[in-house]
C-alpha cells in the first residue's frame, strides 16, 4: 500500500519527505488529514455511536486507526467483536480510508483477507463520509449483507439457503484477537 | 501554455505495439519531442527536469563532439531548414540559440524532425553509435517531457512510447501519474493529460496562446479559436483534475468581489454564505462538525479579501496562493459542492426532473455534486450559480468552443434571464471558456484605462518632463536602444518612434512637431506601475478641484443583494453612477481646438459601455485634431507616409 508509506513521512514526527519539491505541499495535505481525524476523534469520544468504536493505533500516528464493532443483535454475528484498520490516505477525506477487517470473518462481502466490499469505501466515497458514517454502514451490512456482488460467493448463497450453517462457519471462522 | 487538442492522438497511442529496444530510431526521434517547447511548457515538472537533464549531460559529455550533439539535441528543436542536414559542429550552438527563439513561431515542427532524422549523416548518426557506449545519454534525454502533440504516425508514436518506457523510472511522480492516466484510456484521461498540469490556477496568460494550440485543430476549432482573442484578451488555465469547473466558478467569483474593491461588499458575502451554513446541516444533511472544516476555509479567505479590499493586486496574489494550495482549495471547492448540494436538495421540486444520473436526487448528490473530482455538469453549474452567484449580484457567462458549426464560440449566460442584456445591465461578469470536460477563466479587456492615461498625461505633463524618462527623449548618444531594431516593426527607435504608438494612444493632442519630444506618449505605453501613482493624484486632483467628485470606482453595493430585483436595481444604478465625464482637466496650450473640449463631454460618455472603453475599436483617438492613423503598407514600407511621422519613421524600417 504505497500511499500509507507516503502518508507515514508526512506524519508528525515522522520521517521527513526527501528531495521532491512538492514535499511542503505533500505534508501540509496530511496535516490537513490529520486535522480533520482530531476532528472526527473529538467527535467520536463526545457523542459515541453504540456498537462501534475507534481510536488511533497506539504508535501515535493519526493516519492509523484500530475499530471495532460489535456483532448487532439477530444477526450471525450477535455477541462478536470485530475489529478492523482503517488507513487513512494523506488526500483524507477527499479520498476513502482503507479498512479491513482484522478479525477472520465469514460473510458475502468480506472476503478471507479482511477485505470489504463497500461502495463508500470505493467510487461512492464522499469527503462527507466519516469514521462513524463507514462503521455504522459496515455494521448494517453484517446483518443485510449485499448477495448481488459477494466477494465470498459460498457465503452469499449460504446466506440465503442454510442460515444455520450459515452460523456454524461464522463461529468456526471467528477468532478473538488480542488487543494490540 | 501550450495544451495539446483534444481527441485521437493519445489514444491512438496506446493502440500502438512498443518496441523494445529501438537505439538508433530512439535517438533519431530523440530531438523530436525536445523539439517542442510545449511539451515542457506544460509539464511543470517535466519542465526542471529537462534543465537538469541539460546541466547533467552537458556534464557527462564534455567533449567537443557530445557537447555539439548534445546542444542540437537539448535544444528545443532540430534544425528549422527542411531538407538540411544535422547542424554542423561549428554551428551547433548557434542552431541551438536561434531555436529557442523559433520553436514557437512553427508549430508543424514533427515533418521536419522526420525529415532530418532520415536525412541525418555523419554528425547525428555518428553520436547516435556513441550512444552504445554512453547509455546514459539517452536516459538523460528520456526525462525530458514527453511531448503532447504529435502527428498520428505510427513511428513516432512507437519511438515516443518506447523511449518514454524504457525511462519511465526516470519520470517525475507527477508524469507517472500523468502516464497512468493516458493508459487507463478512456476521454476523462485525455482530459486528465492535456489539463492534469501545472498549478492548479494557472496564471493569467493572453488568450493567443489558445489560438496557436488549436492551429493544427480541426478547421471549425481554428476559426473559433481565431476569433477569440478579439473578445478575451485574456485567459487563466485552470487544472483538470475533476474539479475544474468548481474551480474556475470559485475563483471567478472571489476574483470578482476583489474587483468590487469594496469591503462592505465582501464583509456581506461573507455573512451571506455564513447564514447558509445551517442550511448546510439542515437541508443538506452534512454533520456540522465536518462541514465547519470546510467552510472555515473560505470564510477566512473572504476575510483575508475583506482586509485587502483596498490593494486588489495583493488580493489576487492572496487569492492565487489560496487557490494553488491543495488542501485549502480542496475545502473551499467542497464547500461549494455541499452548496450546490443543499440547494438541490431544497429545491428538488424544481430541478429533480434534471438529474443525470439514476439514483434520483439523493444518489445524484452523491455520486456528482458531493464526489470530489466530479466533474461539474450543466445542473451542477445551474445549481452553483444559483446559490453562489446570483444572489451576489454576479453574472456566469460560459463560452463553449466545441465543434458545432459557427464562426466563434456560443455563449450562454447563467442566470438565464441575464442572457439578451446588454453587459451594463448586469453586474460583474465571470468568463468562462468551455471545451468539453473543461473550463479555464477568461477575461474580457479591463474596462478602465484609456481616460486614466489622458488625464494623467494631461495634467502631469511638467512633472513628467521632469523625469528622468522624459530626459531621455532628449537623447543624444548614451542610450543605446539599437537592439530593439532587432524586433520586426520596430524602427531603429529615435524619440518619436516611441511615441508612435498604438493609436488608441493618440488621443493626446501630441502633434509632434508642435512639442517635440513629447513625454505623453511614451508614458501612456508604460506599465501601470508608472500610471497608478499619476492615476491617484489625478484623482486627489479631482476631488479638490471638482464638485462633486466624479467616483472613481463603480459605488460598492451596501448589502447584498437578496433578490434578482434588487440585483438589477442595483446594476442599473451602477451603470448611471459610472463617472460622467465633465473633465477636471487643465487643458494644455496644445489643444488648440476648444469646440474639441466641449464636443468632448458628450464623445466620453460614449465610452463609458463596459465593453468599448478599452477595445480598439474606441475612436477616442478621433477626437485629436492631430491624429494620423498608421497604416501597414508592406510595399511602401520605406516611403514617408505621414509628415509629422516622417521623421520618425526614417531610420526605421530596412
Amino acid at each position: 500500500m504505497s500511499f500509507v508509506e507516503d502518508s507515514q513521512n508526512t506524519a508528525p514526527g515522522g520521517v521527513p519527505v526527501n528531495k521532491r519539491s512538492g514535499a511542503q505541499k505533500d505534508a501540509e495535505v496530511g496535516q490537513k488529514a490529520v486535522k480533520r481525524l482530531q476532528t472526527e476523534l473529538m467527535q467520536l469520544m463526545t457523542s459515541p455511536a453504540p456498537g462501534v468504536s475507534a481510536f488511533p493505533s497506539a504508535d501515535g500516528n493519526l493516519l492509523t486507526w484500530r475499530a471495532t464493532i460489535e456483532g448487532p443483535e439477530g444477526t450471525p454475528y450477535s455477541g462478536l467483536t470485530l475489529k478492523l484498520s482503517f488507513e487513512f490516505p494523506k488526500n483524507y477525506p477527499y479520498a476513502p480510508p482503507t479498512v479491513l477487517f482484522r478479525t477472520p470473518i465469514y460473510h458475502p462481502n468480506f472476503d478471507f483477507s479482511g477485505r470489504i466490499c463497500l461502495d463508500i469505501l470505493k467510487d461512492k466515497w464522499t469527503a462527507a463520509y466519516n469514521i462513524q458514517t463507514v462503521l455504522l454502514s459496515l455494521q448494517s451490512l453484517l446483518g443485510e449483507p449485499n448477495n448481488k456482488s459477494p466477494l465470498n460467493g459460498e457465503a452469499a448463497k449460504l446466506w440465503d439457503q442454510d442460515p444455520t450453517l450459515f452460523k456454524t462457519k461464522v463461529m468456526e471462522r471467528h477468532k478473538d484477537l488480542e488487543d494490540d | 501554455m501550450y495544451q495539446p487538442e483534444p481527441t485521437a492522438y493519445l489514444q491512438v497511442s496506446t493502440g500502438y505495439a512498443m518496441p523494445h529496444t529501438l537505439p538508433e530510431y530512439t535517438f533519431d526521434e530523440t530531438p523530436l519531442r525536445l523539439s517542442d517547447g510545449r511539451g515542457g511548457s506544460s509539464i511543470g515538472a517535466g519542465g526542471s527536469s529537462s534543465s537538469n537533464a541539460a546541466a547533467t549531460s552537458a556534464l557527462l559529455y564534455g567533449t567537443p563532439l557530445f557537447s555539439n550533439t548534445n546542444s542540437a539535441g537539448i535544444g528545443p528543436a532540430p534544425p528549422t531548414s527542411g531538407s538540411s542536414t544535422a547542424p554542423a559542429p561549428a554551428h551547433s550552438h548557434t542552431f541551438h540559440h536561434q531555436q529557442q527563439q523559433q520553436h514557437h513561431q512553427h508549430p508543424p515542427q514533427q515533418h521536419r524532425t522526420r525529415n532530418v532524422a532520415r536525412t541525418v549523416p555523419s554528425s547525428v548518426a555518428a553520436s547516435s553509435s556513441r550512444i552504445h557506449q554512453h547509455p546514459h545519454q539517452q536516459h538523460h534525454r528520456a526525462s525530458l517531457p514527453i511531448l503532447l502533440k504529435m502527428e498520428p504516425n505510427s513511428e513516432d508514436i512507437a519511438a515516443q512510447e518506447a523511449a518514454a518506457r524504457e525511462y519511465q523510472q526516470h519520470f517525475e511522480v507527477h508524469n507517472l501519474e500523468t502516464r497512468r492516466h493516458i493508459h487507463q484510456s478512456s476521454a476523462c484521461a485525455l482530459d486528465a493529460f492535456h489539463f492534469h498540469s501545472g498549478p492548479l490556477i494557472g496564471k493569467k496568460t493572453p488568450s493567443t496562446a489558445i489560438v496557436e494550440e488549436y492551429a493544427k485543430a480541426d478547421p471549425i476549432y481554428v476559426q473559433k479559436t481565431m476569433v477569440l482573442p478579439q473578445t478575451y484578451s485574456d485567459y487563466r488555465p485552470v487544472q483538470g483534475d475533476g474539479s475544474c469547473g468548481w474551480r474556475a466558478i470559485g475563483f471567478g467569483y472571489f476574483e470578482a468581489l476583489i474587483k468590487t474593491r469594496s469591503k462592505a461588499r465582501i464583509d456581506a458575502e461573507r455573512q451571506r454564505l455564513e447564514s447558509l451554513t445551517p442550511v448546510l446541516e439542515n437541508v443538506g444533511g452534512f454533520p456540522s462538525y465536518l462541514l465547519q472544516d470546510f467552510v472555515d476555509e473560505t470564510f477566512s479567505l473572504l476575510q483575508k479579501l475583506a482586509d485587502l479590499a483596498n490593494h486588489p493586486d495583493q488580493a489576487m496574489s492572496a487569492l492565487e496562493e489560496v487557490f494553488n494550495t491543495p488542501d485549502v482549495s480542496s475545502c473551499i471547492l467542497y464547500h461549494l459542492r455541499m452548496l450546490a448540494s443543499s440547494y438541490l436538495k431544497g429545491n428538488q421540486d424544481q430541478y429533480a426532473a434534471f438529474v443525470t444520473t439514476n439514483t434520483g436526487v439523493e444518489g445524484y448528490c452523491k455520486e456528482v455534486l458531493e464526489h470530489h473530482n466530479v466533474e461539474l455538469d450543466h445542473l451542477g453549474l445551474t445549481l452553483l450559480v444559483n446559490v453562489l452567484l446570483r444572489d451576489a449580484g454576479f453574472v456566469l457567462e460560459v463560452a463553449y468552443l466545441d465543434r458545432s458549426p459557427g464562426s466563434e464560440v456560443n455563449t450562454y449566460r447563467f442566470p438565464e434571464e441575464a442572457n439578451g442584456r446588454h453587459p451594463s445591465e448586469l453586474g460583474p461578469i465571470i468568463h468562462l471558456l468551455f471545451r468539453p470536460d473543461h473550463y479555464d477563466i477568461l477575461y474580457i479587456p479591463e474596462p478602465v484605462d484609456l481616460q486614466v492615461h489622458r488625464v494623467a498625461s494631461f495634467s502631469h505633463r511638467y512633472e513628467i518632463e521632469n523625469s528622468p524618462m522624459a530626459a531621455m527623449h532628449n537623447f543624444g548618444g548614451p542610450v543605446n536602444m539599437e537592439t530593439l531594431a532587432m524586433i520586426p516593426g520596430f524602427g531603429t527607435p529615435t524619440p518619436g518612434s516611441l511615441a508612435a504608438a498604438p493609436p488608441i494612444l493618440d488621443t493626446t493632442p501630441s502633434p509632434l512637431s508642435a512639442y517635440s519630444p513629447s513625454p505623453v506618449s511614451p508614458w501612456a505605453t508604460a506599465p501601470p506601475p508608472y500610471a497608478d501613482p499619476l492615476q491617484q493624484q489625478q484623482h486627489q486632483h479631482q476631488q479638490h478641484h471638482q464638485q462633486p467628485p466624479t467616483a472613481p470606482m463603480p459605488i460598492p453595493m451596501p448589502m447584498p443583494a437578496s433578490s434578482a430585483a434588487a440585483v438589477a436595481a442595483n446594476t442599473m444604478s451602477l451603470a448611471v453612477s459610472a463617472p460622467p465625464q465633465t473633465h477636471p482637466l487643465r487643458f494644455s496650450e496644445y489643444c488648440q481646438l476648444p469646440e474639441y473640449v466641449e464636443n468632448n463631454t458628450w464623445r466620453e460618455q460614449t465610452l463609458q459601455t463596459t465593453t468599448f472603453k478599452n477595445s480598439h475599436f474606441n475612436v477616442a483617438h478621433y477626437n485629436n485634431p492631430n491624429f494620423q492613423p498608421e497604416e501597414y503598407k508592406p510595399e511602401s514600407d520605406d516611403h514617408h507616409d505621414a509628415p509629422p511621422r516622417a521623421s520618425t519613421r526614417k531610420r526605421g524600417s530596412v
